[in-house]
Protein backbone atom coordinates (compact mmCIF):
# COMPACT_ATOMS: atom_id res chain seq x y z
CA UNK A 1 0.00 0.00 0.00
CA UNK A 2 1.38 3.71 -0.53
CA UNK A 3 1.29 5.32 2.00
CA UNK A 4 0.12 9.16 1.82
CA UNK A 5 -2.50 11.41 3.60
CA UNK A 6 -5.13 10.88 1.53
CA UNK A 7 -5.00 6.77 1.87
CA UNK A 8 -4.60 7.15 5.46
CA UNK A 9 -7.06 9.24 6.35
CA UNK A 10 -9.45 7.13 4.08
CA UNK A 11 -8.15 4.01 6.00
CA UNK A 12 -8.83 6.11 9.38
CA UNK A 13 -12.76 6.86 8.54
CA UNK A 14 -13.30 3.41 7.05
CA UNK A 15 -11.62 1.37 9.96
CA UNK A 16 -13.10 3.67 12.60
CA UNK A 17 -16.76 2.56 10.84
CA UNK A 18 -16.35 -0.70 10.60
CA UNK A 19 -15.15 -0.72 14.04
CA UNK A 20 -18.76 1.37 15.37
CA UNK A 21 -20.86 -1.81 13.30
CA UNK A 22 -18.25 -4.40 14.87
CA UNK A 23 -19.19 -3.34 18.31
CA UNK A 24 -22.65 -2.38 17.77
CA UNK A 25 -23.68 -5.75 15.11
CA UNK A 26 -21.17 -7.94 16.19
CA UNK A 27 -19.50 -7.78 13.27
CA UNK A 28 -15.99 -8.22 12.37
CA UNK A 29 -15.96 -5.76 9.92
CA UNK A 30 -14.50 -7.34 7.03
CA UNK A 31 -17.67 -6.42 5.47
CA UNK A 32 -16.24 -2.81 5.10
CA UNK A 33 -12.77 -3.53 5.04
CA UNK A 34 -12.49 -5.61 1.90
CA UNK A 35 -14.54 -3.54 -0.33
CA UNK A 36 -12.42 -0.68 0.71
CA UNK A 37 -9.27 -2.51 0.40
CA UNK A 38 -9.96 -3.72 -3.16
CA UNK A 39 -12.76 -0.33 -4.38
CA UNK A 40 -10.15 2.33 -2.57
CA UNK A 41 -6.79 0.87 -2.63
CA UNK A 42 -7.29 -1.35 -5.38
CA UNK A 43 -6.19 -4.35 -3.92
CA UNK A 44 -6.75 -7.84 -5.74
CA UNK A 45 -9.46 -9.80 -4.16
CA UNK A 46 -7.21 -12.41 -2.34
CA UNK A 47 -5.49 -10.21 -0.94
CA UNK A 48 -7.88 -7.94 0.38
CA UNK A 49 -9.83 -11.14 1.78
CA UNK A 50 -5.95 -12.02 3.43
CA UNK A 51 -5.67 -8.54 4.84
CA UNK A 52 -9.04 -8.14 6.05
CA UNK A 53 -8.74 -10.95 7.88
CA UNK A 54 -5.56 -10.20 9.62
CA UNK A 55 -7.28 -7.08 10.37
CA UNK A 56 -10.08 -8.53 12.48
CA UNK A 57 -7.97 -9.61 14.96
CA UNK A 58 -7.60 -7.27 17.33
CA UNK A 59 -11.11 -5.81 16.60
CA UNK A 60 -12.55 -8.85 17.44
CA UNK A 61 -9.81 -8.99 20.45
CA UNK A 62 -10.74 -5.76 22.15
CA UNK A 63 -14.78 -5.81 21.19
CA UNK A 64 -14.78 -9.55 23.33
CA UNK A 65 -12.56 -7.96 25.95
CA UNK A 66 -14.62 -5.67 26.47
CA UNK A 67 -18.14 -7.58 25.81
CA UNK A 68 -16.40 -10.23 28.31
CA UNK A 69 -16.31 -7.90 31.32
CA UNK A 70 -19.69 -7.13 30.90
CA UNK A 71 -20.47 -10.87 31.13
CA UNK A 72 -22.43 -10.39 27.19
CA UNK A 73 -19.92 -13.40 25.92
CA UNK A 74 -21.12 -17.09 26.07
CA UNK A 75 -17.78 -18.73 25.55
CA UNK A 76 -19.15 -21.94 25.43
CA UNK A 77 -21.20 -20.99 22.23
CA UNK A 78 -18.23 -19.20 20.51
CA UNK A 79 -15.73 -22.17 21.56
CA UNK A 80 -17.60 -24.64 19.65
CA UNK A 81 -18.55 -21.93 16.86
CA UNK A 82 -14.46 -21.09 16.45
CA UNK A 83 -14.64 -25.42 16.17
CA UNK A 84 -17.18 -25.59 13.48
CA UNK A 85 -15.57 -22.45 11.63
CA UNK A 86 -12.38 -24.18 11.54
CA UNK A 87 -14.01 -27.01 9.71
CA UNK A 88 -15.97 -24.67 7.38
CA UNK A 89 -13.03 -22.69 6.63
CA UNK A 90 -11.97 -25.85 4.74
CA UNK A 91 -14.45 -26.69 2.83
CA UNK A 92 -15.76 -23.11 2.06
CA UNK A 93 -12.08 -22.79 0.59
CA UNK A 94 -12.75 -25.72 -1.90
CA UNK A 95 -16.37 -24.63 -2.84
CA UNK A 96 -15.09 -21.25 -3.44
CA UNK A 97 -12.53 -22.15 -6.02
CA UNK A 98 -14.99 -24.63 -7.72
CA UNK A 99 -18.13 -22.22 -8.14
CA UNK A 100 -18.22 -18.94 -10.16
CA UNK A 101 -17.54 -15.38 -8.03
CA UNK A 102 -20.45 -14.39 -9.26
CA UNK A 103 -22.91 -17.18 -8.72
CA UNK A 104 -21.24 -16.88 -5.13
CA UNK A 105 -21.70 -13.76 -3.84
CA UNK A 106 -25.36 -13.52 -5.54
CA UNK A 107 -26.11 -16.79 -2.96
CA UNK A 108 -25.09 -14.99 -0.30
CA UNK A 109 -27.04 -11.83 -1.26
CA UNK A 110 -30.00 -14.37 -0.82
CA UNK A 111 -28.93 -15.51 2.14
CA UNK A 112 -28.38 -12.17 3.68
CA UNK A 113 -31.99 -10.35 2.26
CA UNK A 114 -33.66 -13.98 4.37
CA UNK A 115 -32.43 -13.00 7.45
CA UNK A 116 -32.63 -9.52 7.23
CA UNK A 117 -36.47 -9.52 6.49
CA UNK A 118 -36.90 -12.18 8.99
CA UNK A 119 -34.96 -9.76 11.74
CA UNK A 120 -37.36 -7.18 10.78
CA UNK A 121 -40.40 -8.94 11.09
CA UNK A 122 -39.23 -10.89 13.96
CA UNK A 123 -38.50 -7.71 16.04
CA UNK A 124 -41.39 -5.58 14.91
CA UNK A 125 -43.66 -7.91 15.71
CA UNK A 126 -42.09 -7.59 19.28
CA UNK A 127 -42.26 -4.30 19.42
CA UNK A 128 -46.25 -4.36 18.30
CA UNK A 129 -46.69 -6.86 21.15
CA UNK A 130 -44.93 -4.88 23.64
CA UNK A 131 -46.52 -1.49 22.88
CA UNK A 132 -49.83 -2.90 23.05
CA UNK A 133 -49.26 -4.88 26.22
CA UNK A 134 -48.37 -1.82 27.81
CA UNK A 135 -51.25 0.60 29.83
CA UNK A 136 -52.65 3.29 28.08
CA UNK B 1 -30.38 -7.00 32.54
CA UNK B 2 -29.75 -10.43 30.82
CA UNK B 3 -26.00 -11.60 30.86
CA UNK B 4 -24.24 -14.48 29.57
CA UNK B 5 -24.14 -16.66 32.72
CA UNK B 6 -27.88 -16.45 33.40
CA UNK B 7 -28.17 -17.86 29.58
CA UNK B 8 -30.06 -21.49 28.97
CA UNK B 9 -27.94 -23.47 27.98
CA UNK B 10 -27.75 -24.01 24.59
CA UNK B 11 -27.27 -27.11 22.89
CA UNK B 12 -23.74 -28.12 20.88
CA UNK B 13 -25.70 -29.32 17.44
CA UNK B 14 -26.70 -25.57 16.47
CA UNK B 15 -23.63 -24.21 17.65
CA UNK B 16 -21.39 -26.10 15.75
CA UNK B 17 -23.35 -25.85 12.54
CA UNK B 18 -23.51 -21.95 12.68
CA UNK B 19 -19.69 -22.40 13.42
CA UNK B 20 -19.34 -24.65 10.33
CA UNK B 21 -21.96 -21.86 7.97
CA UNK B 22 -19.10 -19.13 8.98
CA UNK B 23 -16.34 -20.20 8.25
CA UNK B 24 -18.19 -21.30 5.00
CA UNK B 25 -18.65 -18.23 3.79
CA UNK B 26 -14.94 -16.91 6.13
CA UNK B 27 -13.82 -18.87 3.21
CA UNK B 28 -15.79 -17.95 0.85
CA UNK B 29 -16.05 -14.12 0.75
CA UNK B 30 -13.29 -12.53 3.01
CA UNK B 31 -15.46 -11.10 6.15
CA UNK B 32 -15.24 -12.26 9.25
CA UNK B 33 -19.02 -14.44 9.34
CA UNK B 34 -20.52 -12.30 11.87
CA UNK B 35 -22.70 -10.94 9.31
CA UNK B 36 -24.14 -14.92 9.65
CA UNK B 37 -23.38 -15.55 13.12
CA UNK B 38 -25.46 -13.15 15.00
CA UNK B 39 -28.47 -14.02 12.63
CA UNK B 40 -27.95 -17.13 13.30
CA UNK B 41 -27.70 -17.12 17.01
CA UNK B 42 -31.00 -15.03 17.16
CA UNK B 43 -33.22 -17.58 14.90
CA UNK B 44 -31.98 -20.72 15.68
CA UNK B 45 -31.56 -20.44 19.25
CA UNK B 46 -32.87 -17.73 20.57
CA UNK B 47 -30.04 -15.99 21.95
CA UNK B 48 -30.65 -12.41 23.07
CA UNK B 49 -29.25 -10.30 20.23
CA UNK B 50 -26.75 -8.09 22.73
CA UNK B 51 -25.49 -11.66 23.96
CA UNK B 52 -25.13 -12.55 20.10
CA UNK B 53 -23.00 -9.67 19.28
CA UNK B 54 -20.70 -10.35 22.20
CA UNK B 55 -20.47 -14.04 21.32
CA UNK B 56 -19.62 -13.54 18.02
CA UNK B 57 -16.91 -10.90 18.38
CA UNK B 58 -15.21 -13.81 20.43
CA UNK B 59 -16.22 -16.02 17.43
CA UNK B 60 -13.91 -13.82 15.13
CA UNK B 61 -11.51 -14.00 17.10
CA UNK B 62 -10.89 -17.39 16.37
CA UNK B 63 -12.15 -17.66 12.91
CA UNK B 64 -9.39 -14.45 12.32
CA UNK B 65 -6.56 -15.85 13.33
CA UNK B 66 -7.10 -19.27 11.62
CA UNK B 67 -7.82 -17.17 8.62
CA UNK B 68 -4.70 -15.24 9.27
CA UNK B 69 -2.39 -18.24 9.82
CA UNK B 70 -3.17 -19.98 7.04
CA UNK B 71 -2.40 -16.95 4.77
CA UNK B 72 0.35 -15.82 6.76
CA UNK B 73 3.46 -16.42 4.42
CA UNK B 74 1.25 -16.70 1.60
CA UNK B 75 2.16 -13.03 0.56
CA UNK B 76 -1.39 -12.23 0.29
CA UNK B 77 -1.36 -10.03 3.71
CA UNK B 78 0.07 -6.56 3.60
CA UNK B 79 0.63 -5.96 7.03
CA UNK B 80 0.86 -2.57 6.67
CA UNK B 81 -2.55 -1.75 5.57
CA UNK B 82 -3.73 -4.44 8.07
CA UNK B 83 -2.35 -1.90 10.63
CA UNK B 84 -3.60 1.12 9.15
CA UNK B 85 -7.10 0.01 8.82
CA UNK B 86 -7.28 -2.10 11.59
CA UNK B 87 -6.41 0.30 14.46
CA UNK B 88 -8.59 2.91 14.01
CA UNK B 89 -11.24 -0.06 13.82
CA UNK B 90 -10.54 -1.21 17.05
CA UNK B 91 -11.17 2.68 18.18
CA UNK B 92 -14.64 2.37 16.37
CA UNK B 93 -15.55 -0.94 18.22
CA UNK B 94 -15.22 0.73 21.69
CA UNK B 95 -17.42 3.32 20.53
CA UNK B 96 -20.17 0.96 19.01
CA UNK B 97 -19.94 -1.39 22.12
CA UNK B 98 -20.86 1.96 24.07
CA UNK B 99 -23.41 2.63 21.94
CA UNK B 100 -24.71 -0.39 22.00
CA UNK B 101 -25.58 -0.57 25.78
CA UNK B 102 -28.07 2.60 25.10
CA UNK B 103 -30.23 1.13 22.37
CA UNK B 104 -32.85 -0.96 22.95
CA UNK B 105 -32.88 -4.83 21.49
CA UNK B 106 -35.55 -4.81 19.30
CA UNK B 107 -34.27 -1.50 17.56
CA UNK B 108 -30.49 -3.40 17.32
CA UNK B 109 -32.03 -6.07 15.40
CA UNK B 110 -34.07 -3.75 12.93
CA UNK B 111 -30.88 -1.59 12.19
CA UNK B 112 -29.06 -4.44 12.00
CA UNK B 113 -31.66 -5.85 9.37
CA UNK B 114 -31.56 -2.97 7.74
CA UNK B 115 -27.75 -3.09 7.25
CA UNK B 116 -27.70 -6.85 6.16
CA UNK B 117 -30.62 -6.34 3.65
CA UNK B 118 -28.57 -3.30 1.98
CA UNK B 119 -25.37 -5.73 1.78
CA UNK B 120 -27.63 -8.25 0.51
CA UNK B 121 -29.05 -6.22 -2.27
CA UNK B 122 -26.16 -4.85 -3.38
CA UNK B 123 -24.55 -8.52 -3.86
CA UNK B 124 -27.76 -9.90 -5.69
CA UNK B 125 -28.35 -7.28 -7.73
CA UNK B 126 -24.32 -6.47 -8.53
CA UNK B 127 -24.72 -2.59 -8.13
Amino acid sequence: MDITTTTILIAIVAGVGAGVLAGLFGVGGGVIFVPTLVLVFSFHQLDAQATSLAAIVPVAAVGAWRQSNDDNVYWRGAMLMGIGAAVGVVIGAEIATRIPDGTLSQVFGAVLLLSGGEMIVSASRRLKAKRASEPE
Amino acid sequence: MENANTLPKVSVYPLIGIGIVSGLFAAMFGIGGGVVIVPLLILLTRMPPRIAAATSLATLLLTSMIGTARYAGSGHIDWVAAIVIGVPAVVGVVIGISFQKRLPADWLIIAFGVLIIAIGLKLVFKL
